[in-house]
């Protein structure tokens, strides 16, 4: 009930509320932080052998690691860990699991 | 079924076609270089698939682009060669891109792809016996019959044989085209790529070629490796310059065919705009010496 | 068996043998050539993820993220020839992939990186003059049974980690040292003209915009909106989806008279 009677007084507030300056000004500060990132990379088809890798060596087998055996090692490990005792990764405990 | 092999394959082929000049494939990251340089090029050649998304920058630019030049639709994922009925769904928006965009022409490869619900993202080689014959020939009917317009098929780059095969490449090829009427994409960095590894000399392979049909030539670098006995295995990647032999036996082609429509391709290894630009200048002085 | 059923099941099972059939005109293995097909499936669809996601990727570093992708690829080959579509699932897979969950919020950031692809690739549609939007609010007494359809790119994701904030500190250099990815957050994604921007935003905001995109009217949607957070702000979210050029048409629910 409460949430129904503030969500009309919510709308009913919107008329008024509302300017051309606000949007302005919200449309500013909200694309402040997106300079440099308007691009979305995705994957692409190519008629080309082995797209991407590099030229020596294609036809040798790539990418079989055993992920199984791998830790995470990006900008990951740099990042506060909410549950490791140091505050930073999680190398130690996942590799003693392997 | 619908044939179009009562035609004649140059003058379908070929007109309103290309221009007899060097072209380049269009990639995204050269997208506003081109916008902004307005470069002397014959024309640009973008890979189907790439396009086939709703909206967005990528028709964005592409529009601008066709505006400005001459476009050759070039599509890497259909399977013509595949075991399965051809994808009903993908030649919709084949259609629905030539419609959009008016290409100057259309190909695909002598390869498959797909298999059953699997894409498999490689230009996969095919058995040359009479079975995939007729199948390729059945597939490129429905291609050319959908889409109303006549196809190009392109030679492949192939690193092995099968014991199935009982056609050389080059008859299996020119059985197609006699009896589709389609024309011929010549990848010539192709053909050096598949005669060195399997040992047949270019020059023999181009002659058992009907390059009458000849539409489009494509030239590109390619990667060196060593198979189990240590011998040369060249790999089509488009990851360098083109190799001097392989301009080589494109000027002995130009000598036969005339000035056909030349692109550029360069999918890895991407370098700067120039780099490609100056590769088309290159091909341009070879079209220049067979120009009437 | 097929020549291609043969063919293809070797080329997506690396510890399957080369086909029977092949051969090399010098005598050489065919296995050793077999190998390049199998090389380029397989690495062309590991490129194919890591083009898509290149945060997820720089998270785990080069060699967990290809190993990572060579078991999804394994698990999902792509069933589009369309490669911009292929890896809609990897969020799932990363999900339940052990090795993967010490890093918790792995799987949400290859949402998010998802949803920036879908919206870079979404259908464009004309959105409503950003005065013309205000006037018809502004000047309608039955606010509520309004109806905001909204750009076929726009998305958000719900995250009990700070998906915008790791993902944001991954476009520039720095800023990693002072993250705290431990606290919720929402994102809003969507393209204006031809740039996909990412946005954080509050539960309420989340709700209120799925609902939004469900077809319910406004009022049903600020209902949504305070279920999920009562410290939702109305104004604020409006003014962002607005200012973003989202709206692409406006309905009123038709009243019947008496």
């Amino acid at each position: 009930m409460t949430t129904k009677l503030s969500a009309a007084t919510l709308v009913l507030a919107l008329g008024s509320t509302l300017s051309l300056s606000a949007l302005t000004t919200t449309a500013h500060a909200a694309d402040d932080m997106q300079k440099c990132y308007g691009v979305a990379e995705a994957g692409k088809n190519d008629c080309a052998a082995g797209a991407g890798t590099s030229c020596a060596g294609t036809s040798k087998v790539k990418d079989q690691a055993n992920a199984w055996k791998l830790v995470p090692a990006g900008t990951c490990l740099k990042t506060p860990s909410s549950t490791s005792p140091t505050g930073f990764g999680q190398e130690a405990a996942f590799t003693a699991k392997s | 079924m619908m044939t179009l092999s009562s035609l004649p394959a140059v003058s379908q082929a070929q007109a309103p076609g290309l221009p007899g000049r060097a072209g380049l494939g269009l990639k995204h990251e050269h997208f506003i270089e081109v916008l902004e340089t307005s470069p002397d090029i014959g024309f640009f050649e973008v890979h189907a698939e790439n396009y086939m998304v709703a909206g967005g920058p990528f028709h964005h630019y592409l529009g601008l682009i066709r505006e400005q030049y001459p476009l050759s639709l070039h599509g890497v994922g259909l399977s013509i060669g595949g075991e399965g009925r051809l994808d009903r769904a993908h030649l919709a928006r084949l259609s629905t891109l030539i419609e959009r965009y008016q290409p100057h022409s259309f190909s695909e490869h002598l390869a498959w792809s797909s298999h059953g619900p699997v894409f498999l993202n490689d230009l996969l080689p095919l058995a040359y016996d009479s079975a995939t014959l007729q199948r390729v020939c059945e597939h490129i009917d429905q291609v050319q019959s959908t889409l109303k317009r006549p196809m190009l098929l392109e030679n492949p780059s192939t690193y092995l044989q099968f014991q199935r095969s009982t056609l050389d490449e080059t008859d299996f090829i020119s059985e197609i085209i006699r009896r589709t009427g389609c024309g011929l994409l010549l990848d010539v960095n192709n053909v050096y790529v598949s005669c060195i590894n399997h040992q047949r000399d270019p020059q023999s392979y181009l002659d058992a070629l009907p390059l009458h049909a000849v539409s489009e030539i494509h030239l590109a670098g390619f990667a060196e490796d060593t198979d189990s006995l240590g011998d040369r295995l060249l790999i089509d990647d488009h990851g360098a310059p083109i190799d001097n032999a392989v301009w080589q036996l494109y000027e002995k082609v130009l000598a036969q065919v005339g000035p056909v429509p030349t692109l550029i391709e360069r999918d890895n290894q991407l370098p700067a705009f120039s780099v490609l630009l100056a590769e088309a200048q290159q091909a341009e002085r070879y079209l220049a010496q067979v120009s009437p | 068996m097929s020549l291609q059923d043969d063919f293809a099941a070797a080329l997506l099972a690396p510890e399957q043998a080369c086909p029977d059939g092949l051969f090399s005109i010098n005598g050489a293995d065919p296995a050793s050539r077999f190998a390049v097909y199998r090389n380029n499936v397989h690495s062309s669809l590991i490129n194919a993820l890591a083009a898509a996601y290149p945060v997820t990727l720089q998270l785990v570093g080069e060699a967990f993220f290809r190993a990572m992708a060579s078991l999804y690829v394994q698990a999902h080959p792509p069933t589009s020839p369309v490669m911009s579509e292929y890896g809609g699932a990897l969020a799932e897979f990363i999900q339940g992939f052990e090795p993967a969950q010490s890093v918790p919020y792995l799987a949400d950031i290859a949402r998010l990186e998802r949803l920036r692809v879908r919206a870079y690739h979404a259908a464009d549609c004309q959105a409503l003059d950003q005065q013309a939007v205000l006037l018809a609010l502004q000047g309608q007494a039955d606010l509520g049974t309004l109806r905001l359809q909204l750009q076929p790119s726009l998305a958000t994701l719900n995250s009990p980690y700070a998906v915008v904030a790791v993902w944001a500190v991954h476009q520039t250099e720095g800023g990693l040292a002072t993250l705290n990815p431990w606290h919720p957050q929402g994102a809003l994604v969507l393209r204006q003209g031809l740039e996909v921007k990412v946005f954080a935003i509050d539960p309420g905001s989340v709700a209120f915009i799925n609902s939004l995109a469900h077809g319910n009217a406004l009022g049903t949607a600020v209902e949504h909106a305070l279920e999920a957070s009562t410290e939702f702000d109305l104004h604020q979210c409006l003014t962002l989806l607005i200012s973003h050029n989202t709206l692409t048409h406006l309905h009123l629910e038709q009243k019947v008279s008496p």
